[in-house]
């Protein structure tokens, strides 16, 4: 019986499913797993769309169709947290498999302090992610930098610090991340801060980083975090879907070795976005210029896994005067003010906006800064925000008893 | 549960973008990023944002409706259809005109046109490309042989030198504003001339604010500077162009100095002279237009002269350069290149040649032929005869457009409409239009169809359906279809799809010809011309040599011209209208979009604070806005983002509707009206 902390290797029976999965295919068994056996209702995943640069969330409900999320797609750059809140009822009435990403997992849990999912609901199957390509900049990236036509390429991996390119003539060309990233290409900006490459907030960690001998290549490195976790793995072995080994220690130190890395490479570039912003009057200002040019499409507050409601104080006409093109600034400091306590860094309020304001890492900047000063991390489990510890109308009170200034008084 | 993503491409306007629509049990309920589209990288502006809202509202029509006794009746198909076809059958084809919309898909636009043309056999067609850029298919054939934007959107983010006249980027085409930003990210100088201080003029290096309808004064003077100093391209001029010496001959005249310039624009001569500056020594250098170019009496000579100044400057034919006219509806350059025009088939193809006639003749095989090889009317010319020549036309039939609302002196329209015999408005919400109608046909909207749709790029792209028409609502294709099959003429309209049209289109279209619908489904699509199968499509207009026969372009001198009505003592200030970033034209949709309807709930009128303090007049205070067509109430706007002496009206709105004050003066080719620029009084309201 599998317990939490475990950790294994594993792979798919079905030879079929090794063979389009990655890794062994033990994602897409145990997802197929969790399904047939009636554990979730649906799966809501991933699929290639037009090409590899395209990727589309499905809800599948019919375990045949599970074979179409197979592989990786790391231009693939969606959250999927928002959607079970916005389209699937949080998951109030429904199970779901979701395998996510360390920024999906994060935004699920906000979503669920916030009671805007059902996390009993839902089975998360981590995904190790060392980050993301928005799929317009990887086809330039690809043109440029490999030379190759972009629709010449039939699969991409990040590996060891290299992107990794495969045409359908066979040919493989790697060239390392930060030759790219120093070019401009590469991750997201938020995906080379995240220092969420192993989500152990999710039932079950899979990724290929310590996975070495015959192995290689050919199973999921599979670390059990909860018992949902346990019971999945194990149903899905003793149902014959999936076959597991105890994974080989030195594996176990090798993928330690790259979690290190990869979440010193995150702080490398925290220290250098951050700095580059400035501090105090110079970062405000930079702020200020940036956020001038916004077109208030609401993508930042649409897409972003923290906002969730129903009245927002953006819409409000006494605080933000509506139909300005640009809006006051009260609408950006809104945003900072409710979210930055409990910022995941998906990057979504970034990568979707269409002034290219860089608002991720303004808001990153802030959450860092208040994670230093209160002790809070957001996404990692279900501890409450500092604000969320906050009972307005008891504050009010206190303020008018006490005569202080201070709303929230968070020092007291 | 069933959930799924259909990507399809935004029905707003020309940019061209692509989202995803989130389809919940068969119905749309959201929007969602499609960030695998090269134009725009699954951003959006609010209207995109919001695409969903209006689209299972309960105001969408559901039933044929046939107006008895003054009151709508719902009606089943068979009843509407049997009385269009009797009542069409009952008219000469050219007391018939049938209005397509740049709203609908490429397919429908030319089954429109060839219903028109073959059943009714009427000259008479055109769209709402007449109130935008028709100035520009004219102007920009003239000058280069191809009337169309000649360079591509994303290469805009490559040019070092962007010029903004006419366009307020950044609220009427957002994601091509982005562009600008780029560019601007990555040193480039931006120069933008505008009445109006709009969030486009605030990315600006240099912003002039400048009388609207003095477009060609200023360009004319900054030729003269850019020659003066010998920045002109000589060597393009030279290898790619004629009659420079005629364009050189009027606007080195005296008439085009830097003085005089300023005088008639209101611009600064140094501000000129640092315009001049820039844009004659930073290349590539590309000018963004739009309807404050071509809205004009002298929206051709508008035009002309932007073309003029990318020739002299040589920024034609390479990327970060070009004339770059930033077409308003999402399929409007389309419904142009589906021939919904009075004056040419699909691709441009000319009624008047005998050769391009016969080709269409042939290939619609009606035994009863079709119209006669002769032009037809335009839209506004239509409601010029209507009113004053009555008889000459007397039905008419509409597809998605409302000039209730769109159209300049809308008195004057609704007195044109309400001298026909017979009127059919199909379209997916009541409007202003089909009010006066006596048959109305639901239609389907952009989430309940597939289809092309051409951006202003030119480059041609999907919709997909999402989920089905409400009630008994049909996509338009299907309607014109069965309502040709109830005249007699189903072997000419046998379509079982959308796509088999479309392979009919390519096959009629040399620009087309080379496109099918496998091709266009991948991502990056294709832009028009692409005459093979094997062609890439062509981004980037004029590379070697323009689209004229001998492939050279031609200059063309031009004096300017004030606006067809001035200022004067009784009506003292110069109105000029335009769209806002929250609202679509008519407001049909996006007013029925809660959360831009809440943004902006209605009109205004933008007033400089000097001149609000002469007229005694407060911010949001009701004021009355008067020109020689009529009146109407309307908020003020006090602010300084607007220059003194010019007022501002958004024309969505029908309770203060800007075209109730414009002008149907039109240019003498295009025969565009001059939306830009009339004379206005605006009044305090006192109670009487």
């Amino acid at each position: 019986m599998a317990a939490k902390g475990d950790m294994v290797y594993a792979w798919a029976a079905d030879a079929a499913c090794q063979e389009r999965g990655e890794c062994g295919g033990a994602v897409t068994a145990l997802l197929t797993h969790a399904l047939t056996s009636g554990m979730v209702d649906a799966v809501l995943a991933v699929k290639k769309g037009q090409d590899l640069y395209d990727a589309v969330p499905t809800l599948i409900t019919n375990p045949e169709e599970i074979a179409e999320t197979s592989g990786s797609l790391h231009c693939g750059t969606l959250l999927l947290s928002k959607l079970v809140k916005e389209y699937l009822d949080g998951a109030k009435d429904m199970r779901i498999a979701v395998p996510v990403k360390g920024c999906d997992a994060m935004g699920l849990y906000e979503l669920a302090k916030r009671n805007q999912v059902n996390l009993d609901n839902v089975l998360m199957i981590g995904l190790n992610c060392g980050g993301s390509v928005s799929p317009v900049l990887a086809r330039e990236m690809i043109a440029e930098k490999f030379g190759v036509d972009p629709d010449t390429v039939v699969k991409e991996e990040i590996d060891k610090g290299q992107f990794i390119i495969v045409t359908k003539d066979g040919e493989h060309k790697g060239i390392s991340m930060d030759e790219l990233e120093e070019a401009g290409f590469g991750r997201r900006s938020n995906c080379r801060r995240c220092k969420m490459k192993i989500p152990r907030q999710a039932d079950l960690a899979c990724g290929n980083w310590g996975v070495i001998g015959d192995k290689a290549g050919n199973a999921t490195f599979v670390e059990v975090c909860s018992e949902k976790g346990a019971n999945l793995l194990d149903g899905a072995v003793k149902a014959g879907g999936l076959k597991t080994e105890a994974a080989n220690p030195k594996g176990i130190e090798i993928r330690g070795k790259v979690e290190n890395s990869m979440l010193k490479l995150g702080d490398k570039w925290r220290a250098k976005d951050f700095e580059a912003l400035g501090e105090g009057k110079e970062r405000l200002q930079k702020i200020m210029s940036e956020t001038g040019r916004c077109i208030k499409c609401y993508a930042c507050i649409e897409n972003c896994p923290i906002c969730y409601c129903v009245e927002c104080s953006t819409k409000k006409p006494y605080l933000v005067e509506p139909g300005q093109v640009p809006p006051p600034f009260m609408f950006h400091l809104i945003r900072y003010a409710h979210i930055s306590d409990s910022c995941v860094n998906c990057g979504q309020c970034e990568e979707n906006c269409a002034m290219d304001i860089p608002n991720a890492l303004f808001m990153h900047a802030l959450q860092t800064d208040m994670e230093k000063m209160f002790g809070h991390t957001p996404g990692v489990d279900m501890e409450l925000p500092v604000l969320a510890l906050v009972e307005e109308q008891a504050e009010r009170q206190r303020l008018s008893d006490t005569g202080s200034d201070q709303i929230f008084d968070v020092f007291k | 549960m069933d959930l799924k993503y259909v990507q399809t491409t935004c029905p707003y306007c020309g940019t061209g973008c692509s989202f995803n629509l989130v389809v919940k049990d068969g119905k749309v309920v959201g929007t969602q990023p499609y960030k695998r589209s090269p134009v725009n990288e699954g951003k959006v502006c609010p209207k995109g944002t919001y695409a969903h809202e209006f689209v299972n509202s309960p105001d969408r029509l559901t039933k044929p409706l046939i107006k008895k006794d003054g009151k709508f009746v719902e009606a089943t198909w068979d009843e509407a259809y049997d009385l269009i076809a009797q009542k069409f059958k009952s008219y000469k084809p050219d007391e018939f005109a049938a209005l397509s919309s740049a709203r609908v898909s490429n397919e429908e636009n030319y089954l429109m046109m060839k219903f028109a043309r073959g059943v009714m056999k009427s000259r008479h067609i055109d769209h709402c490309a007449r109130l935008c850029h028709a100035s520009t298919v004219a102007g920009l054939a003239a000058s280069f042989g191809s009337g169309a934007m000649t360079n591509s959107i994303l290469d805009i983010a490559e040019s070092k030198c962007i010029f903004v006249l006419g366009s307020n980027t950044l609220e009427q085409h957002p994601l091509i504003g982005r562009k600008i930003v780029q560019a601007k990210q990555d040193g480039a100088k931006v120069i933008c001339a505008d009445p109006r201080y709009t969030p486009t003029a605030r990315l600006a290096d240099l912003y002039m604010p400048f009388v609207s309808g003095t477009d060609v004064a200023l360009l004319n003077g900054l030729m003269q500077e850019i020659i003066k100093n010998g920045w002109e391209d000589k060597e393009f001029i030279e290898k790619r162009t004629k009659d420079y010496e005629k364009l050189k001959e009027v606007v080195m005249k005296e008439d085009y100095s830097l003085e005089n310039v300023s005088k008639v624009t209101g611009i600064p001569a140094d501000q000129i002279k640092q315009a001049a500056e820039i844009f004659g020594t930073t290349k590539p250098g590309a000018i963004l237009y739009s309807m404050g170019i071509t809205q004009h009496t002298v929206g051709v000579d508008n035009v002309r002269s932007v073309a003029n100044i990318q020739m002299l400057t040589g920024n034609l034919g390479k990327p970060g350069a070009g004339v770059n006219a930033l077409r308003g509806q999402n399929n409007v350059q389309g419904a142009c290149d589906m021939g919904a025009l009075p004056v040419v088939f699909t691709g441009y193809q000319k009624v008047i040649d005998p050769a391009a006639h016969k080709k269409f003749a042939d290939a619609w095989g009606f035994p009863d032929g079709i119209c006669e090889p002769k032009n037809g009317y335009e839209v506004t010319v239509m409601m010029d005869v209507l009113t004053d020549n009555p008889g000459e036309l007397k039905c008419m039939y509409i597809m998605g457009e409302n000039p209730m609302i769109s159209d300049p002196d809308i008195n004057h329209v609704r007195h044109a409409l309400e001298s026909l015999e017979f009127l059919v408005v199909q379209d997916i919400f009541m409007t202003e239009t089909s009010e006066l109608a006596d048959v109305v046909l639901p239609a389907a909207c952009y989430a309940e169809r597939d289809g092309t749709q051409t951006s202003t790029e030119r480059r041609v792209q999907m919709w997909r359906k999402a989920q089905d028409p409400p009630g008994e609502a049909k996509e338009d294709w299907q309607i014109i279809s069965e309502l040709a099959a109830k005249m007699g003429y189903a072997d000419q309209f046998p379509y079982q799809n959308m796509e088999e049209i479309f392979n009919e289109v390519a096959e009629l279209t040399p620009s087309y010809h080379g496109m099918n619908y496998e091709r266009l489904n991948k991502p990056e699509a294709l832009h028009w011309p692409c005459p093979t199968v094997e062609h890439p499509g062509t981004p980037i207009l004029h590379k070697e040599k323009f689209s004229h026969p001998d492939g050279i372009g031609i200059f063309a001198p031009i004096e300017w011209k004030p606006p067809a009505e001035v200022p004067d003592a009784e009506y003292p200030f110069v109105l000029t209208t335009g769209r806002i970033l929250w609202h679509w034209h008519t407001g049909t949709m996006t007013r029925r979009s809660a959360t831009l309807d809440s943004e902006v709930p209605t009109g205004w009128i933008e007033i400089n604070p000097d001149d609000a303090k002469a007229l005694g007049i407060q911010n949001k205070e009701m004021v009355r806005a008067t020109t020689r067509r009529g009146t109407v109430n309307v908020p003020a706007k006090v602010t300084p983002d607007i220059m003194k002496g010019v007022m501002f009206m958004p024309f969505h709105f029908a309770e203060c509707a800007a075209n109730i004050l414009t002008n149907n003066a039109l240019d003498p080719i295009a025969k565009i009206p001059e939306f830009k620029a009339c004379a206005v009084k605006v009044e305090k309201i006192t109670e009487a």
